[in-house]
């Protein structure tokens, strides 16, 4: 048989329209979205304040608990995984939103990026602040937020990224179809025997459109995140 | 403790932003705790236990480790993983710093295209991204035999091959992991003052010359962070095993993090499971430590 690169019709859609038919895929694109724009959201909130915490205070065990968090860096999450299934189990969170969200709502890269992120904030700007009458709490959302704002972006594109593409944690903890996520959804279209190419590619498509269309909207702020994460490792 | 009081009922002012510092960090704090430190101190506790029919659990000391570490399924999985590193990290490592080192010498323009293709495994799913490379294998469909035959070579089986598996998972990884290295080697390469390597030109050393015994050693910190994030990188992987070959065939591709996988959620032998979270995470903590022992030496140009 011989191998052709291009398609016979540019427009043939058809294999696209049999994803959907076959699974319930757009299910699987709202969910992904829904549970990467939570994470996001979740990691953006704890985060920031948390940075805000370590770089900007003293109070006992600061250190220790900063130290702590960066440990985590090097537990890898296989290791904690059957505990985590056992509470999610326990707490009747299984196959639910917040179950596949629970190990996903804040991540150490974040606190460890806003941190840094926050310590580069001149101190005379918080102070001017607190002088004029904010307490912490406003200092923090009128003063500290719109300062850091590039690396909250980045953090949030970041976050969804990897939400979106999470893997392993929903395969342990989603059952039913309507809870699939993307990449649970892609791996219906392959069985051991007989893989249809044509769909799984289709699939395949989808699964990163969504991404592909953040990078052209954010190119600016993917750029940052990229050579974030490349030198931060 | 007094100072402990002071942060529950503040005093001055002082105590009052000491508080405060302590609450912005409470929500993160709590929320590791419990998603990470809890549970593995649990896995660690979890290993000595054996879950019975039924729910109810004993302890059996170390037995269950016994078990792990005289089953050649393990065994087989912690070789296959060994022959995985082996194949992809010095590969990747390599082909990155070539890169690297050929970018350095371009343009802009040159370096943001890279940039940009370094962004397409970047973004996209180590899933898709396996799906496709499965398409790429195929032996009847795939375009890598299709190109075999078109230089007269006979085609092959790469996934579903016993001893081509562990190579073909490899170039994937590789394929992965390129671009992200790359990028890590041309921000180290570009810190590096251009004075060395002409002071060593001006001393009649040739191009071969000053790229051993100038610009490598100076690059030898990051040469080894990568080598290290590339053997943690290769000794996690699951979506790629288990979306194409799901350890297979007969076994041949069944890494460590997929044996565990399957150990606790197929099998649901929770408290072997946890062993092999306890050894990945020794493993990896052992790791971490040779990379600081390393580390704590800073370069200086």
């Amino acid at each position: 048989m011989p191998l052709q690169l291009s398609p016979d019709r540019w427009s043939n859609a058809e294999n696209y329209r049999e994803v959907f038919r076959r699974e319930r895929f757009a299910r699987f694109l709202v969910n992904s979205a829904l549970l990467a724009t939570v994470s996001a959201t979740s990691s953006l909130v704890v985060s920031a304040l948390a940075g805000y915490g370590f770089a900007k205070f003293r109070f006992p065990g600061r250190d220790v608990l900063f130290f702590a968090i960066v440990g985590i860096l090097m537990v890898p999450f296989q290791s904690v995984v059957v505990p985590l299934y056992l509470w999610v189990n326990r707490l009747g969170l299984l196959d639910t939103y917040l179950g596949i969200l629970a190990p996903d709502l804040v991540s150490v890269f974040g606190v460890f990026l806003m941190r840094q992120a926050i310590e580069a904030v001149p101190d005379d700007y918080l102070a001017a602040a607190r002088i004029e009458g904010c307490n912490e709490w406003a200092v923090f959302w009128r003063v500290v937020v719109p300062a850091v704002a590039p690396a909250l972006a980045t953090l949030a594109i970041i976050k969804f990224m990897w939400t979106w593409n999470e893997f392993f944690w929903p395969l342990v903890v989603v059952n039913s179809p309507a809870m699939k996520t993307v990449t649970l959804g892609l791996i219906g279209f392959t069985n051991m025997y007989f893989i249809e190419y044509n769909l799984v590619t289709a699939a395949a498509v989808l699964s990163v459109l969504p991404i592909l269309i953040i990078f052209l909207v954010l190119q600016k702020w993917v750029v940052q995140a990229a050579v974030m994460t490349g030198l931060k490792g | 403790m007094g100072r402990w009081a002071r942060l529950v009922l503040p005093r001055t002012y002082m105590d009052r932003q000491r508080r405060a510092g302590f609450l912005f960090v409470l929500p993160a704090v709590a929320y590791f705790t419990a998603v990470y430190f809890v549970p593995l101190v649990e896995s660690l506790v979890g290993s000595f236990y054996r879950t019975l029919p039924g729910g109810a659990s004993r302890f059996v000391g170390l037995r269950l480790y016994e078990l792990v570490f005289t089953d050649s399924a393990f065994w087989n999985s912690v070789w296959n993983t060994v022959k995985l590193l082996a194949l992809s990290v010095p590969a990747t490592v390599v082909l990155a710093l070539a890169v690297a080192l050929g970018l350095d010498r371009l343009t802009l323009r040159w370096r943001s295209l890279w940039a940009a293709m370094y962004f397409v495994p970047f973004a996209v799913s180590l899933v898709a991204a396996a799906l496709i490379w499965q398409w790429i294998y195929d032996p009847v469909y795939g375009v890598l035999n299709h190109a075999l035959s078109l230089v007269g070579l006979r085609p092959q089986q790469w996934l579903q091959s016993l001893d081509e598996v562990l190579p073909s998972l490899a170039l994937v990884n590789v394929w992965a992991r390129l671009g992200f290295d790359t990028m890590i080697f041309l921000a180290a390469l570009q810190a590096i003052p251009r004075e060395y390597d002409e002071a060593a030109e001006i001393d009649g050393a040739t191009a071969r010359q000053r790229l051993r015994h100038v610009t490598l050693p100076l690059l030898n910190p990051h040469i080894l962070m990568v080598c290290i994030l590339e053997l943690i990188f290769n000794f996690k992987i699951f979506d790629q095993v288990y979306a194409t070959t799901q350890g297979g065939p007969a076994g041949a591709s069944q890494t460590i993090i997929p044996l565990l996988y399957d150990t606790a959620f197929k099998y649901f032998r929770l408290g072997e499971a946890s062993v092999m979270a306890v050894f990945v995470f020794a493993v990896l903590l052992a790791v971490t430590l040779v990379q600081w022992r390393i580390f704590r030496k800073p370069v200086e140009y």
